[in-house]
């Protein structure tokens, strides 16, 4: 779990309902789902924006101002959302900055995916000893308060893209890895998973072949949410000025916009954009991950 | 000094010392009357008879023998006394001595100490005080301070009202006027090293206020000593009130939760012009913000060797558009920068005629290193004749607004002429430990500033010399040179020989182009008109400065 | 709850406190910067100075001497010396600590109190309008950054209508009765709140929400709607009752996240707590104060989980039975 995320989303695996991967696609499943919809719809108009937009809105990327008459300007014909306090248009920083936490949610991800899904896997897989080993060392970080930790990393290897994602994803993981474990151990006790290991087939064509395509769509919708979250995550580290101070993100705009005074300014223009793209690009993937959780768990289908 | 405030304070000290007569204050708000009662007011700063100022610093410690913060200078400056002080025009006045006497050889400083002092705890104050603080400070060589007592031979208490400080050679400047005077009764049962490690959370002193409270990361407060030896000033408390952000600072100044600010940031001053019952101030400052560029040629040194081709640098220079980044970073308060010596030095700063610039000239900058060989590769960043690319790395202290906001200017301006440059923020404690490792720096560029605040160019002048390697000269420019130059002009007398020689040194260091100074930048305070009036603008700042005159001479409205 | 039960407990909990002790101390003193040059820096020290500063400081030491030394004065409730304040790391944490419970003891219930309120509307009421708009708005809540939560509260607040103040514990430079004081510190402990309160709310409540639901579709419940009873007598005398222990676990949960929210919520609000200290200590590499706030953070969560492990255990029929 990232620092941001607040574990009000529990993906929890239901005993024995796991779905087979064989059934409608996720999308569409989603799709079918009202609030799945609406956030997948979300999410496509904030990508949208974020990776088309730069190409087609003609504002130059990181035009500064001339003047100082030209900073922290309202919006205007000129510029839509204003400016910043070096007098750069703010529309277009928000669709570069979308590209940069977007970025950095997605690597931090993957990262935290094959770290937590591998441990999970593992640990569920052999059990015993090594089981024992990996939980208490997936516990002791499971219980470790993130934010801080974050930030002694953040300060610790310094501040650029590549080190945000390695230090959001290496302290997300744990909350996979168990999800994960506990669904492969009642896996592994299955009739089928059973037969084929006395059959002799190898443990890693077990896991891939039987194992991981049954925990897949788990892992997926554990992936929306640890998404929403890493992004959270870079977007409060950014603020506490942790962020790439050259590739800006929305949190990395926020940060500037409340140490350059844009606050008492009234810059509304500065603060409200960055913010919004956040909560939007947030609240689509918890949607869809919501939405995911209800495909996967229908015992509770009517309930939530 | 450097410019994040640890010791610009300390240093002020002793250069306007040197530097003698300074700019005439200006007035505001009519008369400063150093006299005068509290009267009743119906204000709400006024009503408690509480002066608050709101500042972003922090003191570090408020032992007067090893702070080093610009914000521990400041209450210290008020809780104890010196021997002589500065008046609000910089010149010195009586503090615990009536007066100090230099002997015919200047080799020896007898002053006469007042009578009927107490501290703040009761005590009376005597000779041995004096002679108490000297000495700790001479002896174990604790703290700042420790550098103005180098050439100390012994300080004597004739009689219970004079004491005599004798030096090994004449001294142009009168320690008396920065070393605080601490009770004997007090730290003498401490050893050394107790001294040097004590916080003295209840600092006792002399000095116009007793030390109430420090809360860290809230506020100091001090109360009036109504049985201070001087005329009382008129508000009964000081609070200096922490806040974590400049923004939310300014904003409590408009609300009228504080009466003055000792720094805003360029922007939020500018907000402050329409505000009710609240003036902005500016005043000048002997400050300048700059990038270095290593240019050590210890084999030792990590800095990118490139950079050691004088055509690199001024190219980087010709790149960088100064009115712009006034104009952007300072919001246009200060002036465009060029040679190491402030405008403020008047007729002594060199003034580099505008077709030798190298500023704001892109072409320029491109027919260097087309010249030099450096070829532009397909990605527009150059490639040197030795096959190598033309990518540096940039170091700018985070919280240093002003610089971080340059340096972004700086990477899209050096990419115009096709070098490539990595922008990392860092913390100030980083910053020195990189910058300042002798053994091997191991950086390109960095975004810093100094601040002299004095009209004598001795001390800036100072920086780059090659017996500064390993202290300020930062750069590890080494150049026998200037070095020579620098000797000349301190021994020469004659006004019009030595400013030939300051210029003619400016010149050569703006040539070389291992500090790009980017700005003059202004002093920006701010106070509230509707609670206390007499406020001085002084060069240097209303407060925060060397001058303690401001706080004394305050009157409610 | 057996004997047994509570020394494997207590047993695991010394092993993980341990273990964070350890890690603490591993993370922080890998940490680059040298505390002593930040001193010398101001004035140039020779090294003999320098050598003496970190002979005062323990710096001078072996890595595994100064762990082992950590751990002798760990245990001493020793927390070491502020490089930056030159006092000890405890009578910096002191007020701060102090601060933060404050801030979060006020937050925390407030959330509690309001998210309970609201996933029980919600569950009540399963899949109605109430219901949709609830579990709508809690994800939008969510999805909301605590620290930008917090700017557009000041916004609301302070810049356009100056309402409350939005710094600090008290305002300056008044002399208050204790009445009055009380009175300021409650103004400027309202913002703080309600921005960790307004993020976090979500949680409670759809958990509160969805537990409420599933024992709601319990054959007991269905009964008990069956034989015409209140439908608030049977919603909160079974099913809030029987929905307490997700929300046990949640709270002990939130603790270990919600300590983020602080450091986000004490920067934008000046608030005098750890979240503010820590955050400075990073940025001034104050090893000590670092290390101690991390460390105290950790042990919180730590303790917090163990207490929430043994209420579960001691509120959960089936574990009491067996």
């Amino acid at each position: 779990m990232s620092l941001d995320e607040r574990p009000g989303l529990p993906v929890e695996p239901g005993e024995d309902t796991l779905q087979p991967s064989s059934r409608i696609p996720w999308w569409r499943a989603v799709w079918g789902d009202r609030m799945g919809r609406v956030g997948l719809v979300l999410v496509i108009v904030v990508l949208a924006l974020v990776v088309v937009g730069p190409m087609i809105f003609p504002f130059a990327a990181s035009s500064f101002g001339l003047s100082a008459n030209s900073i922290l300007q309202p919006p205007s014909g000129g510029h839509w959302l204003g400016t910043d306090e070096l007098g750069r248009d703010v529309f277009r920083q928000v669709l570069v900055g979308g590209q940069i936490s977007l970025l950095v949610g997605l690597s931090a991800t993957a990262i935290a995916m094959v770290v937590g899904a591998g441990l999970g896997l593992v640990s569920g897989y052999y059990a015993g000893w090594r089981d024992n080993v990996l939980m208490r060392i997936t516990d002791f970080f499971l219980v470790l308060p993130t934010l801080p930790l974050i930030i002694a990393l953040a300060a610790l290897l310094g501040q650029s893209v590549v080190i945000t994602s390695l230090v959001i994803g290496l302290t997300s993981w744990p909350q996979t890895t168990r999800i994960i474990r506990s669904q492969v151990l009642s896996l592994r006790e299955r009739p089928l998973v059973l037969r084929v290991r006395s059959l002799g087939a190898t443990d890693r064509r077990t896991i891939w072949v039987h194992i991981f395509p049954n925990v897949s769509p788990l892992i997926f919708a554990n992936l929306v949410l640890v998404l929403a979250g890493a992004i959270l995550s870079e977007a409060s580290l950014a603020f506490l000025g942790l962020g790439d101070p050259v590739h800006v993100s929305w949190g990395t705009m926020l940060h500037f916009a409340f140490t350059s005074g844009a606050m008492s300014r009234g810059a509304w223009w500065y603060v409200l954009p960055p913010g919004i793209g956040i909560v939007i690009l947030v609240l689509g993937f918890s949607l869809v991950g919501h939405s995911l959780d209800r495909i996967l768990n229908p015992q509770s289908r009517g309930a939530r | 000094m450097r410019d994040f405030g640890l010791t610009r304070r300390r240093f002020l000290n002793l250069t306007a010392a040197t530097a003698g007569v300074l700019a005439t204050p200006l007035l505001l708000d009519g008369c400063s009357s150093l006299a005068g009662k509290p009267t009743a007011s119906t204000s709400a700063g006024a009503k408690t008879g509480t002066l608050r100022v709101g500042w972003t610093s922090e003191p570090d410690i408020l032992n007067p023998f090893t702070f080093t913060s610009s914000a521990a200078s400041e209450i210290i400056a008020l809780v104890y006394d010196t021997l002589l002080s500065y008046g609000p025009d910089r010149n010195a006045v009586p503090g615990l001595a009536t007066e100090g006497t230099y002997s015919t050889d200047q080799k020896s400083i007898t002053y006469k100490l007042r009578s009927g002092v107490t501290w703040h705890d009761g005590t009376p104050f005597s000779a041995d005080d004096v002679k108490f603080s000297w000495d700790t400070i001479s002896k174990n060589n604790l703290g700042q301070a420790a550098q103005y007592l180098a050439d100390l031979v012994s300080v004597t208490v004739t009689d219970p009202s004079t004491v005599v400080a004798a030096f090994k050679r004449p001294q142009a400047f009168d320690p008396a006027l920065i070393i605080p005077i601490v009770p004997k009764h007090i730290w003498s049962t401490m050893s050394a090293d107790a001294i040097q490690k004590d916080p003295n959370a209840k600092p006792v002193g002399t000095g116009p206020y007793t030390f109430t409270e420090w809360k860290p990361g809230q506020y100091v407060s001090v109360a009036r000593n109504e049985k201070w030896w001087g005329t009382a000033p008129s508000a009964s408390a000081l609070t200096w009130v922490h806040f974590d952000s400049a923004d939310v600072m300014t904003q409590s100044l408009v609300a009228g939760d504080v009466d003055v600010l000792t720094e805003v940031p360029p922007l939020l001053w500018d907000g402050l012009k329409s505000s009710a019952n609240v003036k902005p101030i500016e005043m000048e400052s002997y400050s300048f913000h700059h990038i270095g560029i290593n240019v050590s040629n210890d084999p030792k040194s990590g800095g990118n060797k490139l950079l050691l081709d004088k055509n690199v640098r001024q190219a980087l220079s010709c790149s960088l558009d100064r009115s712009q980044l006034v104009q952007l970073a300072l919001a246009g308060h200060g002036l465009p920068g060029s040679v190491l010596l402030p405008a403020a030095f008047g007729e002594l700063q060199l003034q580099i005629p505008a077709a030798e610039q190298l500023n704001a000239n892109v072409a320029k900058g491109n027919a260097l290193l087309d010249a030099a060989g450096y070829r532009k590769g397909s990605d527009g960043m150059r490639v040197s004749p030795g096959g190598k690319r033309l990518s540096f790395r940039l170091i700018a202290i985070q919280a240093t607004d002003v610089d971080v906001r340059a340096a972004q200017l700086f990477v899209s301006a050096a990419a115009s002429v096709g070098i490539k440059l990595t922008l990392q923020t860092v913390d100030e404690t980083t910053m020195g430990n990189v910058v300042y490792n002798a053994a091997a720096p191991n950086w390109d560029l960095f975004v810093w500033g100094w601040d002299s605040s004095t009209p004598d160019p001795d001390y800036l002048l100072g920086v780059p010399l090659t017996s500064q390697i390993g202290n300020n000269n930062d750069v590890y420019y080494s150049n026998t040179t200037y070095d020579g130059l620098y000797e000349q002009q301190a021994t020469t007398v004659d006004a019009a020989a030595r400013l030939a020689l300051v210029q003619q040194m400016q010149r050569m260091y703006y040539d070389e182009c291992a500090y790009l100074v980017m700005w003059y930048q202004s002093k920006l305070q701010a106070y509230r008109t509707d609670t206390w009036k007499g406020w001085v603008s002084i060069p240097g700042g209303m407060v925060f400065n060397f001058t303690r005159s401001n706080y004394l001479g305050v009157t409610p409205v | 709850m057996s004997v047994r039960y509570l020394a494997r407990k207590v047993f695991s909990l010394a092993v993980t406190l341990y273990a964070v002790a350890t890690f603490n101390f591993l993370l922080f003193h890998v940490l680059p910067g040298n505390p002593v040059r930040l001193m010398a820096r101001a004035g140039h020290l020779d090294p003999a100075a320098v050598a003496q500063l970190k002979q005062l400081f323990g710096l001078d030491r072996s890595l595994p001497i100064q762990y082992l030394i950590y751990l002798r004065d760990l245990i001493q409730g020793n927390l070491g010396f502020s490089y930056v304040y030159r006092q000890p790391v405890t009578t910096v944490l002191g007020p701060a600590i102090r601060n933060t419970i404050l801030l979060l003891g006020t937050a925390t219930l407030l959330t509690i109190v309001v998210g309970v309120g609201l996933g029980v509307i919600a569950g009540a009421r399963a899949n109605s309008r109430t219901d949709t708009s609830v579990v709508v708005s809690s994800l939008v809540l969510w999805s909301l950054p605590t620290f930008w939560t917090g700017m557009i509260l000041i916004f609301i607040c302070g810049v356009w209508f100056h309402l409350l103040p939005i710094s600090g514990i008290n305002t300056l430079g008044y002399s208050f009765t204790s009445l009055g004081h009380l009175v300021d510190l409650g103004k400027h402990l309202i913002l703080p709140t309600l921005t960790l309160a307004l993020v976090n709310v979500a949680e409670f409540a759809l958990i509160t929400r969805s537990s409420l639901v599933d024992v709601m579709s319990e054959d007991y419940m269905v009964t008990a709607r069956a034989k015409g009873l209140r439908r608030r007598v049977i919603v909160w005398r079974h099913g809030v009752r029987n929905a307490l222990l997700p929300i046990v676990t949640a709270t002990a949960l939130y603790m270990g996240l919600v300590l983020g929210g602080a450091i986000q919520v004490e920067a934008v609000f000046s608030w005098p707590g750890m979240g503010l200290l820590s955050y400075k200590a990073v940025l001034s590499r104050d090893y000590p104060v670092l290390e101690a706030s991390f460390l105290i953070f950790a042990v919180a969560v730590i303790i917090m989980n163990f207490a929430s492990d043994l209420l579960y255990r001691a509120l959960d029929p089936r574990v009491r039975q067996s």
